[in-house]
């Protein structure tokens, strides 16, 4: 299965488009795509200063709304990636 | 109503205090609060030239009105608040952030605006990125909003 994480803040080095293709096993949850961003960013991006970003990113679904770790990631889902924030 | 609340593109348009007075202007109202963020020209002994808000628009406009909403029934349920903070690529002096809060006493106008800065700090999903003089540029740490940051 793949999902597409729209990428924000630090996380768009990780890509050159907003959005990343990520492919995960089938029934993969946000705890497993925590670990395939970690071997992404270690094999592609260790240079980065990202290694801490899988451990301290929320991530959004659709509704725009936090989503634990055990929530069921569906084939095609869009997601976003919300590292931590910065504003005001 | 007595709620205003927007992300501002600032490359198309700036943050304007007068259009937040006009807006918060009451005759029931005897006090006015104003918070201005501006971009400043150092942090951590690093020049900076400009700074780039990004943010999760939808999530953002969400939580602006939640926290102002919250604010008033903390402090002021008549009290009218103008919120916007800027989004895009903005040299040092523009207005990053403004909060115009009118309320019936100044205690309240102080808290509802303290309150609303320090909960968009804590909630809403904006990104800032500073450039500096010597071309670097850096997206800046910033809270986390996973429940529980889990120590690896």
């Amino acid at each position: 299965m793949e999902i597409q994480l729209k990428l924000y803040g630090s996380s768009k080095i990780l890509s050159e488009k907003d959005i990343l293709v990520v492919q995960l096993p089938n029934n993969s949850n946000i705890e497993r795509l925590r670990d395939v961003l970690s071997k992404i960013i270690s094999q592609k991006h260790s240079k980065n200063n990202l290694e801490n970003l899988p451990n301290t990113a929320a991530f959004f679904s659709e509704k725009d709304e936090v989503v634990d770790d055990n929530y069921q990631l569906k084939d095609k889902e869009f997601i976003s990636i919300i590292p931590p924030i910065g504003g005001g | 109503m007595g709620l205003h609340a927007a992300l501002v593109n600032i490359e198309k348009k700036k943050i304007s205090p007068d259009e937040a007075k006009k807006f918060i202007f009451s005759e029931k109202n005897g006090a006015e609060s104003i918070f201005i963020g501006r971009v400043r020209n150092e942090n951590s002994g690093k020049k900076v030239t400009a700074v780039t808000y990004e943010a999760h628009n939808q999530a953002v406009i969400k939580s602006f009105e939640s926290i102002c909403n919250d604010s008033k029934n903390k402090f002021d349920k008549s009290a009218k608040i103008f919120l916007e903070h800027a989004i895009g690529y903005m040299p040092v002096g523009e207005i990053s952030i403004l909060i115009a809060v009118g309320s019936g006493h100044r205690d309240e106008a102080f808290k509802i605006c303290r309150y609303i800065l320090e909960e968009i700090k804590n909630q809403s999903p904006i990104w800032k990125k500073e450039h500096y003089i010597d071309g670097k540029e850096e997206w800046l740490p910033g809270r986390s909003l996973r429940a529980k940051v889990v120590e690896k």
